[in-house]
């Protein structure tokens, strides 16, 4: 008896073996599931968090940000740093923004904060690496965007504290 | 087809000789000749295997592979070998200088010899020695001693490990090896591979059908032989980092990895040579009238094929199950197989 | 000579040719551990005297930082804990917030979140079966399950917006609604996985080596696996039924059908089995939780400042991919908890590999770490 599980055990061993080589051997054949980075990009989702925008109204020829302050309070690793004045006709405005991208998690805190319209998130720019730190700690000519005219602007964003 | 062409070149030679005035160092320079065209032969194919294993995985993996460098990435060996022989070569302090050394020198030679006696074609062999499959044995097993000295020399924990695993595995492993190979030898009656190939000319089959069990030790312990997954436990990766190779790096790294592929090329010939009728053509594709080196590389290729295929879908063997697999399972088998040829001989079936 | 060196041996008396251990570091930086863990393995020849683990490569202090940051900010730092798994950690720190603060969840919410889990738990299992078969050296797995944990993290980043650290289950709800788009596309994707299970299954589970390197290898007997702690699929594996998806149910998992998966022998090959059936639960628990989505409000009505009652304490567990993940919490009337702390499965889970590993060669570390599926940011946090 014990020959004969001895053998019966090799061939069963054997069988198995052969099933997985036949699964490899199949995905041999078929189509491959590689995309070619450089040359095929995929779109990424609208909602991707690619990188942080600061939206500027060319129209009025200035950025939507009014220097709240939402935003740097929202933001888990105080990456944000702004100024404003408050200009003459009683509006505040913001003068320096600067956002640490390298110390940015993009949990997208600040721009949810925004009550203004002022953050955005686009998805087209994701090839976000530099040569070196210092570049990415950009400032508000850096991250200008200005929306282009078939996007419309985002929904009012929710309640503060989510 | 093949014998034409060896002997064209071989009465240019002699001419070139002549013309010289060097007829009287001929043999010696016969031999530099063949060693030279043998190892670009050599060096070409293993580039052509590299990139064949990393397309094979890649497409069983749904990848695609190297692509860039070259048409289809042909060319991505090329630029690795030049990437390796220009990186600086780091070495351990503490090495033992000599045998770190020669390591590599050893793993690559012993392989490389033995290619001396395979025949590509009817004709085309370097030397016909009349115990041609004892001397690839001997000679092959000798890569043994080098990765036990890599791996001893480079005064690494995991090197050394690497080296003792691998000594441990090619003195299990080579037994079932030659034991498959006997039921063969035991019919033709000669040791010669060209013999051999002529035996199944003349007979009409291959070994493979009426030796089917000898054909599947054979190749199990070739894997084993070349260091090759599911046995590669002397470079296990996921325990051993890199084995007994761990500390080499640029060029002494290269011959390594260049004699794993020719154990691979010299199993795979020695296995198309014995069980699959060598130069031949196959049954029903004898009217493409293929030259009988094109049938032999063509053979080669799907025996590597298979090699690659069991590394890039089975998991590594823990070393004492690899023990137990060599010495319950591969030799018993062998030795019943003999038994069965031995009797079917005798009664003359 | 040899009789009397052999019978010494044999008898494990001093010998002539004193022996000497072996001591192997494996990691912090190798091949075979996950990230930074490191194991001291003192070896006799293969076999293995003594594995100890030494932690804290990774350690960041997150439950510290916690502290100084305000509960929403807290979720951030959440997905960092185990990262292959952010979806549970990201709930249960929302879970134990809400616990603490007494927010009422709206049901849609609820349903996203489960769905959004157990999603997670899929694309977590496959990349511990990847990582598992190629400890043990095969590497085809590995790049089957990150193709269809891609698409997993396709159907995420299609909802969300991030692919690794997600930041999408919020205190009170989600971050955001699905797209109208996400349920069919989940759909596909589950009828597609469906076959692909077969397909891992045939490549591993009977592979006579692969059997040969689990079967009976590392065996965690109930005994030992509770008094260590051990929880998840790992403790599973032995037969313990410890799922606190049935044992103290939250979301809705009382509202679905699915089976417990259970092992017998407490091996490494067990555990891979639990997990290949949690798979086929995940993806039977996602089809219920699809049928059930109805339109409604995402996000509980909250203050604009969450803040917790001062003296208020909370443990909360979930069944996270590895296994319990509790979070406890201790608020001060502030915004800012007074004290997080994370009970994280894989801490435990790694405890008992010094008796799993002793007698058994040092391949079979491998196989027993990683048949743990531990992930070291999850254990030094």
């Amino acid at each position: 008896m014990g020959v004969i599980h001895y053998f019966l055990g090799i061939l069963k061993g054997f069988g198995n073996l052969l099933g997985g080589l036949s699964v490899t051997l199949r995905y041999f054949f078929k189509k491959t599931n590689t995309q070619q980075y450089p040359e095929e990009r995929l779109p990424l989702p609208e909602r991707s968090r690619s990188m942080i925008k600061l939206i500027y109204d060319g129209e009025k020829d200035m950025f939507n940000c009014v220097a709240c302050l939402m935003c740097m309070k929202a933001c888990p690793n105080s990456c944000i740093k702004l100024e404003g004045v408050r200009m003459p006709d009683g509006k505040r405005r913001m003068t320096t923004f600067k956002l640490d991208f390298s110390t940015c998690i993009f949990c997208g805190y600040c721009v949810e904060a925004c009550g203004f319209d002022a953050l955005t998130f686009v998805s087209e720019e994701y090839e976000n690496s530099v040569y070196k730190r210092g570049s990415l700690l950009q400032d508000e000519q850096a991250m200008k965007w200005v929306r282009p005219a078939h996007l419309k602007p985002a929904e009012p964003a929710p309640p503060a504290g989510a | 087809m093949g014998e034409k062409i060896v002997g064209m070149a071989a009465a240019l030679l002699h001419g070139l000789y002549g013309f010289l005035h060097l007829s009287a160092l001929a043999p010696v320079l016969d031999t530099v000749v063949e060693a030279v065209v043998m190892f670009a032969f050599v060096a070409v194919f293993v580039m052509f295997l590299v990139w064949m294993e990393r397309k094979v995985s890649a497409h069983m993996q749904s990848r695609i592979g190297p692509n860039r460098v070259g048409p289809l990435g042909l060319l991505q060996t090329l630029a690795d070998a030049i990437k390796l022989t220009i990186k600086e070569d780091v070495k351990p302090v503490k090495r033992d200088k000599v045998p770190y050394f020669i390591a590599p020198i050893v793993a690559f030679v012993a392989t490389f010899m033995g290619l001396v006696v395979i025949p590509f074609d009817k004709g085309v062999v370097v030397q016909d020695l009349n115990v041609g499959i004892l001397y690839v044995i001997a000679i092959t097993g000798f890569t043994v001693v080098a990765i036990l000295t890599a791996g001893w020399s480079s005064n690494n924990k995991y090197a050394l490990l690497g080296g003792f695993r691998s000594a441990a595995q090619i003195v299990s492993y080579e037994i079932p090896l030659v034991m498959s190979l006997v039921p063969v030898i035991m019919v033709t009656g000669t040791l010669s591979l060209k013999s051999i190939v002529d035996y199944q000319a003349q007979a009409g089959y291959w070994f493979v059908l009426p030796q089917l069990m000898a054909f599947l030790i054979f190749l199990t312990s070739a894997t084993a032989e070349a260091n090759r997954a599911p046995f590669d436990i002397p470079e296990a990766e996921s325990e051993l980092i890199g084995g007994f190779h761990t500390e080499y790096s640029g060029v002494k790294f290269a011959m390594f990895f260049l004699g794993e592929y020719i154990a691979m090329v010299v199993s795979a010939s020695v296995a198309t040579a014995v069980f699959l009728g060598g130069w031949l053509a196959p049954p029903f594709l004898g009217f493409l009238h293929l030259p009988g080196f094109v049938w032999f590389v063509l053979k080669i290729l799907f025996m590597i094929y298979l090699i690659m295929a069991f590394r890039w879908t089975f998991p590594r063997l823990r070393v004492d199950q690899l023990m137990d697999f060599g010495w319950k399972v591969l030799i018993p088998l062998s030795i019943i197989n003999i038994l069965v040829t031995g009797f079917v001989i005798l009664k003359g079936l | 000579m040899t009789d009397l060196l052999l019978s010494q041996i044999r008898a494990g008396q001093e010998t002539q040719f004193g022996t000497d251990e072996y001591v192997v570091n494996l990691g912090p930086q190798h091949p075979s551990t996950h990230g930074v863990l490191r194991l001291v393995v003192r070896l006799d020849g293969e076999t293995v005297k003594e594995t100890t683990p030494v932690l804290g490569y990774l350690h960041r202090s997150i439950e510290k930082i916690c502290e100084n940051r305000t509960y929403p900010q807290c979720i951030t730092y959440t997905d960092r804990v185990d990262y292959v798994s952010a979806m549970s950690v990201n709930y249960a720190f929302a879970q134990a917030v809400e616990k603490l603060m007494g927010i009422e969840v709206p049901v849609r919410a609820q349903w996203l979140r489960m769905i959004m889990v157990e999603l997670q738990r899929i694309a977590s299992h496959l990349l511990w079966m990847g990582s598992f078969a190629g400890d043990l050296g095969a590497l085809t797995p590995l790049l089957y399950g990150m193709r269809e944990r891609e698409r997993i993290i396709d159907l995420f980043e299609m909802t969300c917006g991030q692919r690794l650290t997600y930041n999408y289950i919020r205190i009170g709800g989600v971050m955001i609604d699905i797209l109208p788009e996400f349920v069919p596309k989940c759909r596909a994707f589950l009828d597609y996985f469906e076959d692909r299970i077969d397909e891992y299954e045939g490549l591993l589970t009977y592979n006579p080596i692969f059997l040969e390197r689990t079967k009976g290898v590392g065996v965690i007997t109930p005994e030992v696996g509770i008094n260590c702690g051990v929880t998840g699929p790992a403790l599973r594996g032995s037969g313990v039924s410890c799922d606190v998806r049935k044992k103290q149910p939250y979301l809705f998992y009382d509202q679905v059908k699915f089976e417990e998966a259970l092992g017998q022998d407490g091996d490494c090959w067990s555990r891979y089995r639990v997990r290949m059936d949690e798979l086929t639960q995940s993806v039977s628990i996602i089809r219920q939780c699809l049928d059930r989505l109805e339109p409604g409000p995402i996000e509980a009505k909250m203050p604009p400042v969450l803040k917790a009652p001062a003296g208020g304490e909370v443990y909360s567990r979930i069944e996270s991919s590895r296994g319990e993940m509790g979070v406890y919490l201790v608020g001060d009337g502030t915004a800012k908890p007074w004290k997080a702390k994370f009970r994280c499965a894989s801490f435990n889970n790694v405890y008992p590999l010094d008796q799993l590993t002793r007698g058994w060669k040092l391949a079979d570390i491998m196989a027993v770490l990683g048949s743990m599926d531990m992930i070291v940011p999850e254990v030094d946090r």
